[in-house]
């Protein structure tokens, strides 16, 4: 006999931010999720009618985990806006800033918010689960303490060039703020080297960087984690056990179309900053993947619906640039809402009208892209991967990981390649106009759009990673990346839904969740479970 | 021993991750060495929804003490003070913190958005956020100027944006180590040891700015006070002694101090011509001069220095 539950989780907790799920469950497995973002500040508001340069200081506050990209974005923003000029020793200290704090966010993700959950008594009969308690439970676990200690290094280099993070200011229109000596750059080598030798090398790989990168396919990855004791008892050769063993590769897909802004503007690429040449320029190349195939990316096709947002006064469909700045509607509860309605403080942004998963995955995607010019990162793995394997929560959780050795090599040479006696920073002709900055936050595509009239705000839009994955159902009635890979996952103990939680942090969301479960025959809530 | 626990209402999650940057101790050295038991966590809770919703009315029963409250955020009252701009488990956030507040050995603000109310409670203030017991410099705020804690101390004020993992975690060991009597607060109930100092003791370029010489975006050497806003002389916190992340500090970086412990932050209320520039009477005159002084007085001593011919920049021409 089929019946179907709902069931309501306010709050998740360890996604940042405030998000509410409704889940309705059919026989254990999830039929129909509803995401609902319950948290209003109402940045681009306050924006409205100040300095040009305000997004610099009010952006990285958005967001206290990506304040660095953020400000990656308001300051290129501005550049294009203002047509500025950027000497490379300033691309190359924004790039320095943007890989620190992405680096930093790999440890710190992986052992505060995504692999307790893997400590969770779900696992207990699993081979491995004595292991991953031993490694990974929260405070205790043995690598726990080690990633997280060794989280703030890198940070450490961006605060020799921003002074501090989080929440620095140092990128700016036309340049940096800061002038380096030798003695910040040396600091910064030494740091770098400092947490590959504590963390990145002993306890997450075990190997060296050099042969960690050789991996092309999935076969290779295979290959490496069997090559010896010290790849296999790796943290990364523990997740890849684990992660098949547990069968995170089974759940959680999502909408199998993917976005990426893109990032890492080359230093010799984007002296004169406009959005046309923006695509070129970047190390990290953005673009749209449909599933099959690459697409390049126009900032032009991307637009926000807000049927289903808590937003009057707006229409669907509009490009960042025609939005009106935000009208806020009335809130209900989560049990209170009527999700045919407006239902969250997200918007739901669309490429092209479709949905898109954006993060650590869409970016290794572009990355495989066979089409990627010379400077920019080439690595065929994660093509492999999605086609042997495609989305789940462990193939997004991979890919994050992924990252780290390749960072740190980029961030090795970007600081070997600032010259102390270039220019820093060139100071800009201040006008009114449009413009559009962009990113990857360490958890995915990351935009702002700034109109600028009379010397002041008229209009400033940022689309963060999460609108991307965590937003509402669409005009259409499509749902968002979130609401569809929470769709068909199994919960197997409704009084400790952890598998909901696993999905959720597998996008590293930016808010906190609530999630949610009717009686459809009845349409009577049915009362709670105790969680 | 101590019990916390830690939320966040219309907050960044900044002071969180400032806190997981704390070195002597860590985080986990809090936990293991110092006797901080974190009850629940937004960004390291392991416990899920109703899990939640149960320890807190357990803690409003009296079933579980809690120690210290910290709250992190702005608190969010709108729209017209129902406060549902924000829920948090399943109720606006405003009532949970009214009621919590109630049962709290202490109450420790972190940040600007929990001190007075921070960046989302500049004009228009889209959200009506407010600071717990402040609302900019108007003491009041949420609970009201009257309020204390059963611990008998009005709301411990740790301000900046964020707050520095050391201010952070050398109050939480005060309090665990029975120290608290110790902490002194100022008139903006901001504790005395780490606010009393300005963010220009310790400053590299304090040469510079006693000698007048200029400095700006992208060269080394020069004071930031005269062109690009820098509010050193004019805020009280200890970031050129107790360096963030270990290494540096916003004037160290050439980054002008954004004055970002003192209430009113950002200042001006970002207004055209505050972001980065020094306001000036008639473009020459400073509008804010260094704390202590009278505004005559500075002029005279300032013009005095720019127009001795011996001085020029001392600059780092080294790299």
């Amino acid at each position: 006999m089929s019946t179907i539950k709902e069931l309501n989780i306010s709050p998740v907790g360890r996604v940042e931010g405030d998000l509410d799920v409704k889940v309705y469950i059919d026989n254990g497995k999830v039929t129909r999720a509803h995401t609902q973002a319950a948290m209003f500040r109402g940045f681009e508001k306050i924006m409205e009618g100040k300095d040009p340069q305000s997004g610099l200081i009010v952006t990285p506050r958005i967001c206290g985990i990506c304040g660095g990209s953020h400000l990656y974005c308001a300051s290129s923003a501005l550049d294009t806006a203002w047509g500025t000029k950027l000497p490379p020793n300033a691309l190359l200290l924004r790039a320095i800033g943007q890989a620190t704090e992405t680096i930093q966010s790999i440890p710190r993700w992986f052992y505060a918010i995504f692999a307790t959950d893997l400590a969770n008594k779900k696992y207990a009969n699993q081979p491995l689960y004595a292991e991953v308690v031993k490694r990974w439970s929260a405070y205790v676990g043995e690598s726990f303490q080690k990633g997280l200690t060794a989280s703030g290094l890198p940070v450490q280099v961006y605060a020799l060039f921003g002074g501090q993070w989080p929440h620095s200011s140092y990128m700016v229109p036309g340049g940096v703020m800061c002038a380096p000596t030798l003695k910040d750059i040396t600091r910064a080598h030494a740091i770098m080297v400092q947490f590959k030798n504590d963390w990145l090398e002993p306890i997450w790989l075990g190997c060296t960087i050099e042969r960690y990168m050789e991996i092309k396919s999935w076969d290779d990855m295979l290959a490496w984690v069997e090559e010896n004791d010290s790849h296999k008892n790796s943290d990364l050769g523990l997740l890849i056990r684990a992660g098949i063993e547990f069968g995170l590769d089974k759940f959680g897909q999502g909408v199998g179309k993917f976005l990426a802004t893109g990032t890492y503007l080359h230093k010799d690429m984007y002296n004169t900053p406009t959005i046309d040449g923006r695509n070129e320029a970047l190390i990290s190349s953005s673009g749209f993947f449909d599933g099959e195939n690459w697409h390049e990316f126009d900032h032009l096709k991307v637009s926000e619906d807000v049927k289903h947002s808590w937003y009057d006064n707006q229409k669907d469909g509009l490009h960042p640039w025609d939005e009106p700045l935000p009208t806020p509607a009335k809130s209900q509860p989560l049990h209170e809402t009527d999700f045919d309605g407006q239902y969250s403080w997200s918007k739901s942004p669309r490429y092209d009208g479709h949905a898109c998963e954006t993060g650590p995955l869409a970016r290794v995607i572009m990355n495989a892209n066979p089409n990627n010019k010379d400077h920019q990162i080439k690595d065929p793995l994660f093509g492999d991967i999605m086609k042997k394997m495609g989305p789940s929560v462990f193939t997004r959780v991979l890919a994050r990981v992924h990252e780290a050795p390749r960072l740190y090599k980029f961030i090795e040479q970007w600081l070997s390649e600032i010259d102390l006696n270039a220019e820093f920073y060139i100071k800009p002709v201040e006008k009114d106009g449009k413009g559009f900055g962009a990113t990857e936050a360490a958890r995915g595509a990351l935009a702002h759009w700034i109109e600028i009239k009379d010397g002041v705000i008229k209009n400033y839009q940022v689309m963060a990673p999460t609108t991307w994955n965590v937003g509402p159902n669409d005009g259409k009635g499509n749902p968002g990346p979130i609401e569809s890979a929470l769709t068909g996952i199994e919960i197997e103990d409704p009084s400790d839904p952890v598998e909901v939680g696993i999905v959720a942090r597998s996008f590293d969301s930016c808010l906190v969740c609530t999630v949610h479960a009717h009686d459809e025959k009845s349409g009577v809530e049915l009362s709670k479970f105790k969680l | 021993m101590a019990n916390v626990l830690w939320l966040q209402g219309g907050a960044c999650s900044g002071n969180t991750m400032s806190f997981l940057n704390a070195e002597e101790p860590t985080v986990v050295e809090l936990i293991t060495d110092f006797g901080l038991n974190i009850l629940w966590h937004p960004t390291t809770g392991l416990q899920i929804g109703d899990q939640v919703q149960e320890l807190l009315k357990d803690i409003l029963a009296g079933k579980i003490q809690m120690d210290i409250l910290v709250y992190e955020g702005s608190l969010i009252e709108g729209p017209n003070k129902t406060g549902t701009m924000n829920y948090f488990a399943d109720r606006p956030m405003m009532d949970w913190i009214k009621e919590l507040s109630a049962v709290a050995g202490y109450v420790v603000a972190i940040g600007d958005c929990a001190t007075w109310g921070g960046i989302p409670a500049v004009a228009p203030n889209p959200s009506e956020s407010t600071g717990l017991q402040f609302h900019k410099k108007a003491k009041g705020g949420f609970l009201g100027a009257d309020y204390v804690s059963k611990g008998g101390l009005p709301v411990i004020n740790i301000p900046g944006c964020p707050a520095h993992p050391d201010w952070i975690t050398q109050i939480l060991v005060a309090i665990s180590i029975g120290r608290i009597g110790d902490v002194l607060i100022d008139e903006y109930h901001r504790p005395k040891t780490f606010f009393t100092d300005f963010v220009q003791d310790g400053c590299t370029n304090v040469t510079n700015f006693a000698q007048k010489v200029d400095g700006g975006f992208g060269t080394r050497g020069g004071c930031l006070f005269y062109e690009v806003g820098c509010r050193g002389p004019m805020t009280r916190a200890s970031c050129n002694n107790i360096l963030w992340n270990r290494q540096s500090s916003k004037t160290r970086s050439n980054h002008p101090c954004l004055g970002c412990t003192e209430p009113g932050f950002p200042h001006n209320d970002l207004m055209k011509g505050s972001v980065f520039k020094t306001m000036k009477y008639m473009g020459v005159f400073p509008k804010e001069v260094p704390t202590g002084q009278s505004k005559l007085s500075y002029y005279i001593e300032a013009g005095f220095q720019k127009i001795k011919p011996s001085n020029k920049k001392i600059k780092e021409t080294s790299i």
